[in-house]
């Protein structure tokens, strides 16, 4: 955060003719509400497949759901699960952190948060190969695949997000004052509705 | 050339290309190695090693265009380097061709590609036309014929409609709400660049074996998941598109919200932004569902899952009803900036404020919201819950009332005016009422589940599609570009040339689709390459009325080329608008604005006294002088200086 | 105005738009089109002739560059505006609500038939007479039918423009019954049509018709004996389709 200040301090003197200010129209910064909007539409993703899953299980599905000779590691993906929740706690206990100017904490906060969900990455897949049934066999393979699938991107694309605000909180960035921790906070934001999701996900697949 | 591949842009871009690609190739090869499969599977789905680099590809593309140079900076947590606005605003032609974030050369990257694709899909259409002059089988095969009609329509809709209506907007929408740029420069560049990948897939279909994807625009399953390789390019080339609207309508609706000018509150917007606004909500909350049907399609092809596979457990119509879910709100996502534009156009050359301004904003929020409960009615004759139909009905049917608000504004902002004429823009904009009531008046009818029993799957419905798509988009986005056409280029265009385009144009749209009505009630389905000898005589008729559609089309680009190059220097306000974009040069300053204006009053003031709907910066002082007469009455002046204020 | 959707209304009723009828679904069908078509007319004359009006009357004259009166709106008018065409789009709601009771309902002595679709072949089949099976739709005129439907690849869609009736043909797994693939309609003119596919199915999509013919009891049952017969000597060969 400093050198990227000190930077744009030494810019400045040399004649610099830029855009003038935007008038900041409302309460919302650009960048949170962007990230909203963003998981308006990654929600709307999920409810594309949510709207396949409906059709394959309820209209189109005759007997048991899933049908025989599938079964579901529930207890393995309800640790998963706890494993994922945890993160939030942490990925917001860096945010507190960095709002308080507590470099540590927020170092330690990102790191964590990122092996757990790292971690979370990990058991899928591992389940993934252990589970006994691939994405072509029948509609519910499809369907699983489809949606753990789905949240899997989603996750990754999380952990990419994280990684970016590792990176940049080992390397001296991030501060206290509101526009400075944008880059943790946004990820976060993103990293809750991951978490989010993969209870719907993992209530609706794996439970119900 | 070494220096080249090594700054961002077109020459990195291609480099970028071939690495993608061939990482990609090679990822599948290897995977392919090591779970002992056969390493080129070359089933009409599958071609793994084409798909797969048809999705690197472009990434790489976008890499080394320099798209994400920025970012990845960012992310390694390198210092920032000082904003020096080098990839902001056009010096020379060459800028257009670079990852530029400024969003007037954005907006102007968008129209030209997007024209550049209407032009391809026109003269697809043009071989569909020589195909069905005549009953029997001339010109194309009706294989070949089904991959016509299917990128047609694909390329039309994908990347001309939608997206052009993006570009307008790009240019004029941060003007018109005082903003310097749009709220994430770097993200809209990225939008566009996603665009010509979309087209390009789009077109490279007709080079991979077994030809152009051939499933209509629409691309049912289980037809498209057995389709041969070039379903796959259109699966993917939606995905780009898709990303790139989503991209976009992310960043308007940022802008919007944060970003107006002091003063600007919602009732004082143009209704060109509410346009936007609201086509932005559809975007951002449907345009995921085509991503995730097309998704589905293409593991079923690539990957083998079932879902739209029957005979293991998948669901048929479940294509449709996700489909629908987006494509009926993306016939609004077509029609809704285009609106916008109209209310812009008609206000100006009639001099009189918009007609019920509130309900027409309103309307455009009521037909978002009801857009969202309508999707089935697609699909009143496919089979699905039968008692879906009649509740599709009603709200499809219910749907035309916000529709008929706007027009009957329009026709009402008329009434006691002072109209003007001399522009295309205005004519288009009037020829847009009249067509775009037929349309609407047809799709009415559609809503009825007994008239659509008979009239689905035929040429009404090609009529229809027309009508609102043609004489509705298609005038809306003609009347955006003459209005616009000296605020982007500095220049004015030819109002003879445009006039002659006006009238060819329409005379060849009304002679194009008023017999498709026709032909479609009394039996011709839609999507063949032959028919029945009874529908000879208006087939050629239709076909002829559509060729000079299309030669009218070259009288528009000639007019534009060649005002963009050599026409008169526009002033800054050569049609006395109140809105702030014409209160800046033509073309704008390269930062749009030395000091954010002040926004005053409504967007559309005309004939109150006094009114004014912005201050511009700087002029403050002079306002409180006593003014000599009524601001704008006086024409635009300053056209060519520099000055950022504009007018008088 | 009103002069106008009169002639109108009046000339423009006097077309067969949906060319000729040869069901009992379509008269009702054809008589709610008419209504929307007056209907239409009104709205659409209304328009065009506010529209003319305006056009004419206030357009600048040369060198006028004043602005036109701030009008912003009209309360009333705008009320009016909304709610005049909501309640006729929910008359024509209703109306078609009842139309398509109508032309749905259900008779009992209606004869089934069972119709496959194939890329790019139709199969008949009567349950009646044996599951008898034949390529080309011969049915008795004056007696409802009910068609089920099945699809063995892909969507394809059953249309006889003359009965106004259409229905996709879905292609459904073992459970199947989420799929309305059944409806009805009562041929009521003998003659010759054509059977279309509109849902475009491939390649052969432009040629997957097939020849109904609509014929007298007496006919349609001699016309059953033959094919029969037919099958019979050929071995359930020739007339036969391969169908699954
Ligand atoms: C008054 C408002 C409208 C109503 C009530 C309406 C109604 C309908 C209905 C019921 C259909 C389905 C017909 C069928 O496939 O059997 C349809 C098709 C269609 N409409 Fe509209 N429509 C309206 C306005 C629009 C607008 C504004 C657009 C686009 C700018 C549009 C574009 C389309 C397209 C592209 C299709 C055909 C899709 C396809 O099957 O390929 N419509 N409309
Ligand atoms: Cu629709
Ligand atoms: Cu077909």
């Amino acid at each position: 955060m400093e050198s990227a200040s000190v930077a744009v301090g030494q810019a400045e003197p040399h004649e610099h003719h830029g855009p003038p200010e935007a008038h900041q129209s409302s309460r919302i910064d650009r960048q949170t509400l962007g990230i909203l909007l963003f998981i308006v539409t990654e929600a709307m993703l999920f409810g594309a497949f949510f709207a396949s899953y409906f059709f394959l299980r309820v209209v189109s599905n005759e007997g048991p759901w899933p049908p025989e000779g599938f079964e579901l590691p529930v207890a393995v993906a309800g640790v998963n699960t706890a494993i994922l929740i945890s993160s939030s706690f942490t990925v917001h206990w860096a945010l507190e952190a960095t709002r308080k100017g507590n470099r540590r904490g927020m170092q330690m906060g990102l790191m964590t948060t990122w092996l757990l969900g790292s971690t979370f990455l990990f058991i899928q897949i591992n389940e993934y190969i252990h589970i006994g049934f691939s994405g072509r066999d029948g509609a519910f393979g499809s369907i699983f695949y489809g949606l753990t699938g789905l949240h899997g991107a989603h996750v990754l694309v999380g952990l990419l997000l994280l990684s970016f605000a590792n990176i940049r909180a080992w390397r001296g960035h991030f501060g206290p004052k509101a526009k400075d921790h944008l880059g943790v906070e946004v990820p976060g934001i993103y990293w809750h509705f991951v978490d989010v999701m993969w209870i719907i996900v993992f209530t609706v697949v794996y439970i119900l | 050339m070494a220096v080249a591949i090594k700054q961002p842009g077109l020459a990195r871009g291609a480099l970028g290309f071939i690495v993608g690609s061939a990482f990609g190739f090679g990822l599948v090869v290897a995977l392919r190695a090591i779970s002992g499969l056969e390493i080129f599977q070359t089933e009409q789905t599958g071609y793994p090693h084409l798909v797969v680099p048809a999705i690197t590809g472009p990434l790489g593309f976008l890499v080394g265009l320099g798209a994400f140079d920025y970012w990845f900076r960012w992310a390694a947590g390198r210092p920032t380097i000082p904003e020096d606005h080098s990839q902001h605003g056009a010096k020379s032609w060459r800028d257009y061709f670079k990852f530029n974030t400024d969003h007037k050369v954005i907006g102007i990257q968008y129209i030209v590609t997007t024209f550049f694709f209407f032009l391809v899909g026109g003269l697809i259409a043009m071989l569909i036309r020589a195909e069905l002059a005549q009953p029997g089988t001339q010109i194309v095969d009706p294989g070949v014929y089904n991959g016509l009609f299917s990128t047609h329509a694909a390329i039309m809709i994908f990347v001309f409609v939608i997206p052009v209506f993006a570009g307008i907007a790009n240019y004029v929408l941060p003007l018109m709400i005082g903003a310097p740029d749009m709220a994430f420069p770097r993200l809209n560049a990225l939008s566009f660049w996603m665009l010509p990948i979309a087209g390009i897939l789009f077109l490279s279909s007709f080079l991979v074996p077994g030809g152009a994807f051939d499933a209509g625009w629409t691309g049912y399953a289980p037809l498209s998941t057995g389709a041969p390789l070039g379903q796959s390019f259109f699966n993917l080339g939606v995905q780009f598109a898709g990303a790139s609207s989503v991209a976009t309508a992310l960043n308007f609706l940022v802008t919007i919200v944060t970003m107006r000018a002091p003063g600007m509150t919602f009732w004082r917007m143009p209704l060109l932004v509410w346009a936007n606004l609201s086509t932005s909500l559809l975007v951002v909350a449907a345009t995921p569902f085509i991503a995730g049907v097309q998704f589905m399609v293409l593991f079923d092809r690539v990957l083998h899952t079932n879902f739209f596979q029957a005979a293991f457990g998948g669901d048929v119509l479940s294509y449709q009803h996700i489909f629908w879910f987006y494509s009926h709100p993306a016939v609004y996502i077509m029609m809704l900036p285009g609106f916008g534009i109209i209310s812009e156009v008609i206000s100006t050359h009639a001099r009189k404020p918009i007609f019920g301004y509130r309900l027409m904003a309103l309307a455009l929020i009521g037909i978002v919201v009801l857009s969202y409960t309508v999707w089935a009615h697609h699909m009143f004759v496919s089979g699905m819950f039968a008692w879906l139909r009649v509740p599709m009905m009603i709200t499809t049917l219910l749907i035309a009332v916000p529709t008929g608000i706007k027009i009957f504004s329009w026709l009402a902002t008329l009434f006691n005016s002072v109209l003007h004429l001399r522009s295309t823009a205005m004519l288009f904009a009037l020829g847009f009422v009249t067509t775009f009531t037929i349309g609407g008046i047809s799709g009415v009818m559609l809503g009825m589940v007994p008239i659509d029993i008979h009239v689905s799957d035929t040429y009404f419905i090609v009529a229809h599609i027309h009508f609102v798509l043609f004489g509705g988009s298609v005038f809306t986005i003609f009347a955006g570009i003459y209005h616009w056409f000296p605020k982007m280029t500095g220049r004015m265009y030819d109002e003879k040339l445009g006039r002659v385009h006006f009238y060819l144009t329409l005379v060849g749209m009304l002679g194009t689709f008023i017999p498709m009505h026709w032909v479609g009630m009394e039996g011709m389905p839609r999507r063949v390459a032959d028919y029945a000898a009874q529908f000879g005589d208006w087939n050629l008729m239709i076909s002829i009325s559509s060729f000079l559609l299309g030669i009218a089309q070259l009288v528009f680009l000639y007019n534009m080329i060649v005002s963009w190059k050599w026409g008169p220097r526009a002033t800054a306000n050569p049609w006395r608008a109140k809105t702030i974009e014409w209160q800046v040069s033509s073309p704008p300053p390269i930062f749009n604005f030395d000091e954010i204006p002040r926004v005053v009053g409504g967007p559309y003031e005309f004939g109150v006294p006094g009114a004014r709907h912005a201050i511009m910066g700087g002029e403050e002082a002079e306002v409180r002088k006593p003014e000599p007469a009524v601001v704008g009455a006086a024409g635009g002046g300053g056209g060519g200086s520099p000055g950022e204020r504009g007018g008088p | 105005m009103l002069a106008l959707t009169v002639v109108g209304s009046v000339v423009l009723v006097q077309f067969d738009w949906f060319g000729d009828a040869a069901s009992e679904e379509a008269p009702p069908i054809d008589t709610l089109f008419d209504v929307m078509v007056v209907l239409s007319t009104f709205v659409f004359s209304i328009v065009m002739v506010m529209f003319g009006y305006a056009i004419w009357k206030f357009r600048a004259r040369p060198g006028d560059e004043s602005d036109g009166a701030p009008i912003h709106g009209n309360t009333k008018l705008e009320i009016a505006w909304t709610v005049i065409p909501t309640i006729i789009v929910l008359f024509g709601a209703g109306y078609s609500w009842i139309v398509l009771d109508d032309i749905e309902a259900r008779a009992d002595d209606a004869m089934p038939l069972k119709v496959t679709a194939q890329q790019f072949k139709w199969t008949f089949e009567y349950p009646e007479a044996d599951g008898l099976r034949s390529d080309e739709l011969h049915v008795p005129v004056d007696r409802q039918l009910d068609v089920q439907l099945e699809a063995l690849d892909v969507v394809h869609s059953f249309w006889v423009p003359e009965w106004r009736i259409k229905r996709d043909l879905v292609p459904a797994g073992e459970g199947g019954d989420e799929i309305d693939d059944e409806f009805v309609v009562t041929p009521n003119e003998e003659g010759t049509f054509s059977l279309v596919c509109t849902e475009l199915c491939g390649l052969g999509h432009t040629t997957m018709r097939a020849t109904v013919v609509v014929e007298s009891q007496e006919e349609f049952d001699q016309w059953l004996d033959d094919q029969a017969q037919a099958e019979a000597g050929a071995g359930g060969g020739s007339s036969a389709a391969g169908g699954t």
